[in-house]
């Protein structure tokens, strides 16, 4: 059986609520995105509403039996935004019932190694965005950052930013999902922003990133250069928003 | 002459100190101030040769009174251009950087103008400002000048998160020769007193709410390895006793550069000297993260370590007798002296063999390198497909890793301390 969902993560937790009360036998089961999914004719689908309810009930079992660990492990592995997410989901929980307590820990559990995997890849790019997301002044003094991240991190960037720049105002805009976190040193709010033109730069700005270009230049070893190392630590995919350049190639962001 | 310009002098001047790290402290930001510190650290680029760039890494000034045989900077060498920084430039390429998410915070280092009270007053009052006048919570890393007065490394410490006095040379005999300014005492008492100074704040910090908050990233020194002749066992004798004595909190090794017309051992600052760096950052990780003691890793008979094999997997082929090992009955600890097992995959193991016994195929996809391992464990009894027991020799060839030293950087062993996701494992 092929269950549908619309996508979200309340839609994620709403499925497997009717899976679990449907009692079909694990193996074909799987829970899968409404608007990608291709009809076979041997397969019976079913399409589950999204309901706060259900979900909230699934997410309050998630944390009672798996403490927030558990809860984080499949809320961050959602934001791996894999396409076998629902599945993954309900396979992982099926198999951590009855492994019980502690089931986070058990990588020799394949389920449970899979969606792991997810969250690693995730908190990974997270820990590498908050080192690589680059700020540029504008001219009315709020600092303005875009990404472009692999998987959809802004929910977990913000409260780390929040801290660190918590005496600014601040936008990082992901132009791939088209979202944007809003902070205006008091509270933070992410909503939909489409690609924005003109953005007028401050006096100083163009001074400060050419001081870093500099500095970062300058850092570097000449006779130890590789770049193979450097793009093992720095893949090329995040050097489209950096303001040095790591290969002095013309740079997409002036 | 301009920022930049002496921002490029500064920065050069700086690059070959190797420490870098933002990692240690976990300050918090200050009420309407900016910055924070995070505890496993964060790179903020990659220059072009893979290393890590964290902090602003730059000298207060390049000007210096002493002539230490080893250093670019040193006074009779005419080839550089001399310049300085004002505490005030410092501080504003901080705040301007740190805002824009370029870096994690400074590392402030020095030559010595005037004398050495002197210089350590200008570093002090760069870190004085950005904490007390601009309530900057970033990562500050400056280095202790040897032989200033004690009452300044006690009062910088209050605002820095780390500091570092570096030991430069493994002995007085060594130290004497390339460093004759330079006395082996100064770096040691000042070494001593930041220990002390340490434990006593946060003594307080346990007993009063508000105590003030000394180097919470703790201490770091660095040694210059290949310029003179001191073998392996000797440099990490040293770094224990750093490690256990002085409660330091890393020692970096820096492979020499030859800089003017000093002559240094034939060999020296080549690919070897990158190879032979590589080994000790390997063998101080044994030290520092799994449980081994510098006498089991080498002996005064062998003194130097074997640039073919990695440390561990060499203390292994010494110690036949604890293996193979059952993976699913050993300690900890024990887990940790398997070649071809990290931290990382042995708190994995630890934590999934709760749920019952593991295979070869389960360990594989928890991370252990089998191509390593299988020649040391057994799973259920059983040894891996295929592995019969080998002689020593024969075994020693088919475990040869020597990467290719032109490929080869510190980083190999440092990334995973700063990418905070990877050490840190499960850290849901
Ligand atoms: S005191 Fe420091 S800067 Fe001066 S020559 Fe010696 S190592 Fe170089």
């Amino acid at each position: 059986m092929d269950y549908l969902y619309d996508g979200t993560f309340e839609g994620a937790l709403s499925g497997v609520y009717v899976m679990f009360y449907d009692r079909k036998p694990e193996e074909d089961q799987r829970l899968l995105e409404q608007q990608f999914y291709q009809a076979d004719c041997l397969i019976p689908s079913k399409v589950v509403e999204t309901d706060a309810v259900r979900a909230e009930k699934v997410a309050r079992s998630i944390i009672k039996h798996f403490g927030v660990r558990g809860f984080r492990l499949v809320t961050t592995a959602y934001l791996a935004e894999n396409k076998e997410y629902g599945t993954h989901l309900f396979r992982f929980l099926k198999h951590a019932y009855r492994i019980g307590e502690g089931a986070v820990d058990c990588l020799s559990d394949d389920a449970v190694l899979t969606l792991y995997k997810h969250y690693n890849s995730v908190t990974r790019e997270v820990h590498r965005f908050l080192g690589f997301v680059r700020f540029s002044e504008l001219e009315n003094g709020v600092l303005y950052a875009q990404c472009e991240p692999t998987y959809n991190l802004l929910s977990l960037m913000v409260p780390h930013f929040t801290e660190r720049l918590g005496n600014q105002t601040w936008v990082i805009h992901d132009t791939k999902r088209r979202m944007a976190a809003f902070f205006d040193q008091n509270t933070v709010e992410i909503k939909p922003l489409e690609s924005v033109d003109g953005i007028r730069l401050s006096e100083w700005e163009t001074s400060y990133r050419s001081l870093w270009q500099g500095y970062y230049d300058s850092a570097a070893i000449e006779t130890r250069k590789s770049d193979k190392r450097q793009r093992q630590m720095m893949p090329k995919k995040y050097w489209k928003f950096l303001i040095e350049n790591p290969q002095n190639q013309p740079n997409v962001y002036k | 002459m301009t920022t930049l310009e002496k921002l490029q002098i500064l920065t050069d001047a700086a690059k070959y100190d190797v420490s870098c790290s933002s990692s240690g402290s976990e300050r918090k930001a200050q009420k309407g101030g900016m910055g924070n510190a995070a505890l496993p650290g964060i790179c903020h680029s990659f220059t072009q040769d893979g290393r890590c760039i964290s902090l602003l890494k730059i000298l207060f000034t390049n000007q210096c009174i002493y002539d230490c045989a080893y250093c670019i900077n040193r006074r009779s060498n005419d080839a550089v251009k001399r310049t300085a920084f004002t505490p005030e430039e410092v501080v504003d390429l901080v705040l301007q950087f740190y805002r824009r998410n370029y870096i994690e915070g400074l590392f402030l280092s020095s030559g010595i103008i005037r004398d050495v009270n002197y210089t350590m007053e200008q570093l002090i009052e760069v870190a004085k400002t950005l904490r007390e006048r601009e309530r900057f919570g970033g990562y500050i890393h400056i280095k202790g000048i040897p032989g200033s007065d004690p009452k300044l490394i006690e009062r910088a410490g209050l605002y820095v998160d780390r500091m570092s006095i570096n030991v430069e040379l493994p002995t007085t005999r060594s130290l004497r020769l390339l460093a004759p300014d330079k006395k082996r005492i100064d770096m040691i008492e000042p070494m001593k007193l930041i220990r002390e100074k340490k434990a006593s704040y946060s003594a307080d910090a346990g007993r009063f709410k508000h105590a003030p908050e000394f180097l919470p990233a703790g201490q770091t020194t660095q040694l210059i390895v290949g310029a003179t002749d001191e073998a392996d066992y000797s440099i990490i004798k040293l770094s224990e006793a750093f490690y256990g004595r002085m409660a330091m909190k890393r020692v970096y090794y820096s492979s020499y550069v030859p800089v003017g017309n000093f002559l240094a051992p034939i060999g020296a600052g080549g690919p070897m000297g990158m190879l032979r760096e590589h080994r000790l950052y390997q063998a101080d990780w044994l030290l520092r993260f799994y449980d081994f003691r510098a006498d089991e890793i080498l002996t005064p008979e062998s003194p130097n370590l074997d640039m073919a094999i990695d440390p561990k997997t060499q203390w292994a082929l010494r110690n036949r007798s604890f293996f193979p090992m059952e993976i699913n009955r050993v300690s900890f600890k024990m887990l940790l002296r398997i070649p071809g097992i990290g931290n990382v995959t042995a708190r994995r193991i630890m934590a999934a063999r709760r749920f019952g016994p593991l295979d070869f195929d389960m360990l594989k996809k928890m991370g252990v390198v089998m191509k390593r391992a299988k020649y040391f464990i057994l799973c259920k009894g059983k040894p891996y497909p295929g592995i019969v027991s080998f002689d020593a020799e024969h075994l020693r060839q088919r475990l040869i890793d020597a990467p290719k030293a032109s490929q080869l950087s510190i980083f190999d062993l440092y990334s995973g301390g700063i990418q905070g996701g990877e050490r840190n494992g499960l850290s849901l």
